[in-house]
């Protein structure tokens, strides 16, 4: 008997498992999936780093003040297979970051995409995000 | 309720944690199955009689997972589906799932000497590949998406 | 009392420890190892703990379950704690400022001193774990702490990932 209640139960964790899931340290514990922002800026410093990387940007404002933004990317791994090397980023560049605002910190959000002087964009989220298409 | 539950931010990473506990139990049950299929650890008990113990601890660990991992789950589809690695990992487990609920359990409750003794061996190396493999794709994720 | 943080950032700032930082493949593995060597480790001490609060494994003499686990823990803790070294030389700065990973490294003392004081006591007493009702309460009482301690180090460890302090 005990044994047909662990196949049950078991059968019953195969099935849930495959639906889709948010095993990662959880976007949504932290950033806010219906705050989408669109972030134009100089980019200060980058950390190209595990397991997640970071871009720190200054944007200005519509009133003027300058808004410095902390922006969480995924990791080395990630980054590099999408096309993105570490010597991509030089201090004082421009570029255009798509992400979603923190919950708690207004100033902290999580990046989608990143698109460079150049004109060339990259996905650069982590994995467990939201599915806006952003990777694709 | 998903809504809410996703706004309290602690409430969730404290379920995840819960079931990182769950899972480790979990995997505590299957090693000391699987070492004792090997003919190491509790050398003193019988297969069965381990088996036995550890299936117990397997139900409820099991049980503590689904129930610390459903809250998880959210409303909006999320991208996992389209990771390789993911797929991977899900054939993985269910196999994993599959040979812990027949195979397994079969030969650990068999009677000590009905056997050969490679078959119990070969179980357990079969059974501790498949769920290290299960552990180590699930982090892979993280990196390599 | 001189801070440490200088040499943080000295370690930091060695060519190794940056290269694996922003490696590839060589801070993925580190992570992964230690994540699984983990679950080895903890999966088994718990499954002792189990045993000594009499949940599980009740028909095999606590000594015996003690004995055999043990060097297969050990098996487990040495590469835990090796590659758990490794990721604070690599990223020193970031685990220092981290109110998880200190809360953690406090539970792992605590958690190390329980399983001490239980490991002294068994050598003497093993065989009467079983038949002596005092011995057994002490035994549920360690097992009890153990399965806590490790625990809250389990979630402590994984709550590291989050950003909510800096």
């Amino acid at each position: 008997m005990k044994t047909k209640i662990l196949l049950v139960l078991l059968a019953a964790g195969a099935l849930w498992s495959v639906r889709p899931a948010q095993a990662h340290h959880a976007f949504a514990a932290e950033y806010d999936e219906k705050k989408p922002v669109t972030l134009t800026g100089i980019v200060t410093k980058v950390q190209w780093v595990n397991p997640h990387g970071w871009i720190y940007m200054d944007v200005k404002q519509p009133d003027g003040k300058v808004k410095h933004w902390t922006i969480e990317t995924a990791g080395p791994s990630q980054l590099s297979r999408h096309g993105l090397k570490k010597a991509d980023f030089t201090d004082g560049m421009s570029a255009v970051v798509k992400a979603y605002q923190g919950l708690k910190d207004p100033a902290l959000a999580n990046g989608r995409t990143l698109v460079l002087a150049d004109g060339r964009s990259f996905y650069v989220g982590s994995v467990g995000g939201p599915n806006d298409g952003a990777d694709r | 309720m998903s809504q809410a539950y996703r706004e309290s931010l602690y409430l969730f990473a404290l379920t995840q944690s819960l079931h990182l506990v769950a899972v480790t139990t979990f995997f505590g049950a299957i090693l000391i199955g699987d070492l004792r299929l090997l003919g190491w650890g509790p050398v003193a008990q019988s297969r069965a009689g381990i088996a036995r113990s550890a299936q117990s601890v397997l139900l409820w660990a099991g049980l503590a997972v689904l129930v610390t991992g459903i809250p998880q789950f959210t409303t909006h589809a999320l991208t996992y589906q389209r990771s390789p690695i993911f797929v991977f990992k899900m054939c993985l487990l269910a196999a994993a799932l599959a040979f812990t609920a027949t195979l397994r359990q079969r030969v650990a409750a068999a009677d000590e000497g009905r056997l050969p003794s490679w078959v119990p061996r070969a179980v357990g190396a079969v059974s501790l590949a498949l769920w290290m493999g299960v552990t180590i794709s699930g982090r892979l994720i993280t990196f390599f998406g | 009392m001189p801070s440490i943080v200088p040499a943080l950032e000295w370690l930091e700032g060695l060519a190794w420890t940056t290269a694996i930082r922003e490696s590839v493949w060589g801070y993925p593995m580190i992570e992964t190892a230690h994540v699984a060597s983990i679950v080895a480790f903890a999966g088994l001490v718990i499954m002792m703990d189990l045993r000594l609060v009499g949940l599980a494994f009740t028909h095999a003499p606590l000594a015996q379950i003690q004995r055999r686990l043990f060097p297969w823990q050990i098996a487990g803790l040495v590469p835990s704690t090796a590659t758990g070294l490794l990721l604070c030389c690599i990223d020193p700065m970031r685990y220092y400022g981290n109110v998880f990973f200190r809360v953690k490294l406090v539970l792992l003392a605590l958690a190390g001193l329980n399983a001490l004081a239980f490991h002294l006591k068994t050598y003497r007493r093993a065989e009467r774990w079983d038949e002596d009702p005092q011995a057994t309460a002490t035994a549920r009482l360690a097992g009890a702490v153990s399965l806590l301690l490790w625990s809250a180090t389990i979630v402590s460890g994984r709550l590291i990932a989050y950003n909510w302090f800096k």
